[in-house]
């Protein structure tokens, strides 16, 4: 086999070309095979070998001292520039290319790692960790993966670390051994984490492990992802943004200190006034310990109402806060809240805000969102949250629907009680904290599921009454399917009647964790489907999920919050 | 060339199952489909005239009574530049992926990040084949061999190993990519080998579907838009061949939904980007886009053809000559491209949301500029601290 020979001839065509294309114009020379230091070698048919044994000797021009002209030096500075020239040559001629390791490294970390070329991946996303709980569920299998394609630092919260499990989660999810029905693994769990999405779910319609699991583990998970946030604002010696704010709590009979009973009509009415029973109200701390609220108006456009002018910590505003939360029990009647607000020196300008609440027979908690107060005069601008300077409670007879309770029980409904516990402020915020994956009860066996949707229910209310941003998803029956297939439907209230894929429902949750309109939303989804006769009326919003548009905000934005 | 008379081999295969359990030598894989019902073993056996593999393996999960899950799929060739976005986009759509890559020493840990299931498999050592194709229902294939590498060993010999096995084990779809136009340019090894791979897919009776592409934008980044940044030269010929770039991203986006369509199954697709460049045009475009003029060199195709064709004398550089033989394509004037709107139509994709070379480059280029400008202030900072 001579190569020697031929492939000076096949080479010289190219070093012919080359020479004009050296930034550097040097004279290229070729080495006679002697000069060779690796001349020793076994020369191989393949093309690599080839060019090892080719030596292009490089000459500068001018200068020559005796440095420059170390033969080994110069022979590897010229091979690389060979080798060089030789892959972008016959790179031209070739249909797929291989593009050396470190260029590689490089584009890499643009086109597909991290950078902003690079699908799915969300700017910003390295600095925010995400807690998954029950990741190695269908849903939680694929939230993971998500996350990680987005570039999130993802935390796992898993019961138990076997193989199959670790197996189961990209290489580089922190996995976390805990059990959100045990506080103290949930605390170790949501340390360093900016948001939870928790898709865990009971193993078993067992009333005891949907209590762990879905209502308690929904508590444990919220308290300790509030005291963590605590802890880190208390490092910065401040409040966490995302606690509640305590207005009033009735813990004592002290505490009901500074709170007005008055009462009123709405219009004057002689001949009414003259057969009314007149109206009558208290506010007393019992022996049971409750503030309670009770009395009646039998008045024909009477109220009666209880008021305290707020104080509020130093250095808090309203305007941090984006809504009420009242703990409450009595006999279900519904009340008007009343916010007056204007500038506390001058009483004379304030303006009257209302919003209606309903009540449940026993304990319950309304959330009311600043947004769903209205001026009582119509012209007014809307509620400032920061000029807010007085609360009321307002009973009045008109509109009250009887509660069905016990429709034996004759029920007067000018009557009412209505014991408070606590009236807190809930924070502000742009973004959700916690994803919560709950269900619609749909394709749940009919025995069990009243257990089941009890046990979520109470879970989210325990999410929803944390103060923290949250968002509900009340998927339908779960398929093992790919997803961004179909068109979702976004609904509240019960109506959806369709499955939807695993993949569709990860998809909400992660596009939700950076979504504003996602926050304090629950909301119901399905694959589309054809409305039945007759029930067609509701607006129904579906939107098909796709690599263009962000189908989330526009079906989420028509949705209501707080509900 | 002696590779275009490979015979299409006949594929054989037959299964029965015994009634005597078979000890399984993987049990990585064979744990990916456990836990469904009644696990049935089968015996299956598959040759082939040219590769002669006799593949004797056990495998559970898939028989009747206990369906593979549809959203099971094998990417082969996942660290390529297709096959990481096929990976990526397979992942988000919610499909269990497993990856088939060489063993190497770096492993391929980006696809583990991801969440990808990797298994070690060569396709050249068929026996190591048909452990990674348990619980699968599709396979992607988007392997190419490397260019340094001989071009029948993978692209050929593998490929028909994988198909065969494929077979054999009952793989309910396989996905395979060819090259735009690689029935008219037999005399391109590689895309000789693509057509005789077609051909024998069709005749082994898999459920499959083939995509042609014609050239990844991704590509041109390397090629063009990195040495122009850097100053350095760039090495582009004179031809006058056009080709329809097309973002990876967007064919591993079509390729799901045409995964995902039942009517398609058997079908031949081209994807093409939306417009046809030449090299020249790619060049002039980035030069534009980074705001630099290129130190361009220009090779004529005529060099390229004669160095094929000098390579081509001799035995020992013919792999050079091999793959040297795309400039034989080169030459021609060829359009590698063809009108995608039905193609949109048949897949329910709008044409908008395919992304344009000039859209595709200048977010490079935006992006790195960017990136430049805050290196740079970044490095004023320090230089006020030092």
């Amino acid at each position: 086999m001579n190569t020697s020979a031929s492939i000076p001839f096949s080479r010289m065509k190219g070093f012919m070309f080359f020479n004009d294309v050296l930034p550097r114009k040097s004279r290229l020379v070729l080495a006679p095979r002697a000069a060779d230091p690796n001349a020793g070698k076994d020369s191989n048919v393949s093309d690599d070998e080839v060019q090892k044994q080719q030596r292009v000797m490089q000459q500068p021009p001018v200068s020559l001292s005796l440095d420059d002209v170390n033969p080994v030096g110069l022979g590897r500075r010229s091979r690389q520039l060979f080798d060089e020239v030789w892959r972008k040559f016959s790179g031209l001629g070739q249909i797929s290319r291989t593009i050396r390791s470190d260029d590689q490294e490089a584009l890499d970390a643009l086109l597909v790692r991290e950078g902003p070329m690079c699908e799915f991946a969300i700017p910003g996303a390295q600095n925010t960790t995400v807690l998954v709980v029950g990741a190695t569920s269908r849903i939680g299998r694929i939230v993971v993966r998500k996350l990680m394609l987005r570039g999130y630092a993802v935390k796992a919260l898993v019961r138990r670390a076997d193989q199959e499990v670790v197996d189961l989660l990209p290489r580089s999810v922190e996995i976390v051994i805990g059990d959100v029905g045990d506080p103290t693994t949930v605390k170790a769990a949501v340390e360093g984490c900016n948001k939870i999405i928790c898709c865990a779910t009971a193993r078993s319609a067992i009333t005891g492990d949907l209590f762990r699991v879905d209502h308690r583990g929904v508590y444990n998970l919220t308290k300790a992802f509030q005291d963590h946030n605590n802890k880190l604002a208390q490092s910065r010696a401040g409040k966490s943004s995302k606690s509640k704010l305590l207005i009033a709590k009735f813990k004592s009979a002290s505490s009901l200190h500074g709170w007005e009973v008055r009462q009123g009509t709405y219009f004057q009415d002689v001949l009414a006034t003259k057969y009314d029973g007149g109206m009558d109200a208290k506010f007393e701390f019992t022996e049971n310990e409750d503030a309670v609220f009770s009395g009646y108006v039998f008045n024909r456009g009477g109220y009666v109402e209880l008021s305290k002018k707020l104080s509020l910590p130093l250095g808090y505003t309203l305007d941090r806060y984006e809504g009420l939360v009242l703990s409450v029990g009595g006999n279900g009647r519904s009340y008007l809240l009343i916010l007056e607000a204007g500038p506390s020196a001058d009483p004379s300008q304030s303006r009257l805000y209302f919003a209606r609440i309903s009540t449940k027979v026993g304990f319950c908690r309304v959330r009311v969102p600043f947004s769903l107060f209205r001026p009582v005069k119509p012209d007014d601008p809307v509620l400032d949250p920061f000029l807010v300077h007085t609360l009321t409670i307002r009973f009045e007879p008109r509109r009250q629907k009887p509660v069905e309770v016990n429709a034996t029980t004759k029920q007067d409904l000018r009557s009412f009680k209505l014991i408070l516990e606590y009236i807190k402020a809930l924070p502000t915020g742009q973004e959700t904290d916690f994803v919560l994956v709950s269900c619609s009860g749909q394709g749940i066996e009919p025995s069990r599921r009243e257990q089941v949707l009890k046990a979520k229910r109470a879970g989210e209310d325990s999410l929803r009454r944390s103060g923290l941003g949250y968002t509900i998803v009340r998927p339908g029956p779960l398929q093992e399917e790919p997803g961004g297939q179909r068109a979702l439907i976004f609904d509240q209230g019960n109506r959806i009647s369709q499955g939807i894929s695993c993949a569709d429902v990860a998809d909400i949750c992660v596009k939700a964790l950076h979504d504003t309109t996602a926050r304090n939303k629950s909301f119901d989804v399905c694959y589309e489907y054809i409305a039945e006769d007759g029930r067609e009326l509701y607006e129904l919003v579906a939107h098909l999920p796709d690599k263009a548009n962000n189908y989330l905000t526009p079906a989420l934005s028509v949705l209501e919050k707080n509900t | 060339m002696a590779l275009l008379k490979v015979p299409t081999p006949p594929v054989q295969w037959r299964c029965n199952v015994p009634p005597t359990t078979l000890a399984f030598p993987n049990s990585r894989s064979i744990s990916a489909g456990r836990g469904k019902g009644r696990e049935w073993n089968w015996r299956v056996k598959c040759s082939s005239s040219s590769s002669g593999a006799e593949i004797e393996k056990g495998a559970g999960n898939f028989g009747p009574g206990s369906p593979v899950r549809a959203t099971n799929v094998l990417v082969v060739g996942a660290t390529g530049t297709l096959g990481r976005q096929i990976v990526r986009r397979a992942l988000d759509e919610g499909y269990d992926v497993r990856c088939l890559v060489r063993p190497r020493p770096a492993p391929a840990d980006f696809l583990r990040d991801w969440g990808a299931t990797v298994v070690n498999a060569d396709l050249s050592k068929p026996e190591t084949i048909p452990a990674t194709l348990v619980g699968i229902h599709t396979v992607i294939d988007c392997a190419t061999g490397r260019p340094e590498e001989p071009i029948k060993t993978v692209d050929w010999e593998g490929k028909v190993a994988l198909i065969q096995c494929a077979k054999a084990m009952g793989i309910q779809k396989y996905v395979f990519y060819s090259i735009h136009n690689c029935d008219k340019h037999p005399e391109v090894p590689l895309m000789e080998i693509k057509y005789c791979t077609e051909k024998f897919l069709r005749d082994s009776g898999l459920n499959h579907i083939v995509i042609r592409l014609c050239g990844f934008m991704q590509g041109l980044i390397g090629q063009y838009a990195v040495p122009i940044l850097e100053e350095k030269s760039v090495w582009g010929t004179d031809a006058p061949t056009r080709i329809a770039y097309m973002d990876t991203q967007d064919i591993a986006r079509l390729t799901f939904i045409t995964i995902r369509n039942e009517k398609l199954n058997g079908k031949l697709l081209t994807f093409a980007g939306p417009r046809a460049w030449t090299t020249q045009e790619v060049i002039t475009l980035c030069e534009r886009l980074a705001g630099q003029d290129a130190n361009v060199t220009t090779v004529p195709v005529s060099i390229l053809r004669f160095t094929r064709q000098l390579t081509r004398f001799f035995e020992w550089t013919s792999d050079v000559a091999d793959r040297l033989a795309f400039s034989e394509v080169l030459s021609s004037d060829t359009v590698f491209s063809v009108p995608m709107a039905e193609t949109y139509s048949l897949l329910g994709v709008e044409s908008k949301d395919i992304v344009t070379l000039e859209k595709y480059l200048q977010d490079y280029f935006t992006n790195i500029l960017k990136k430049l400008k805050d290196l740079k202030a970044q490095s004023k900072q320090t230089d006020i601290y030092f």
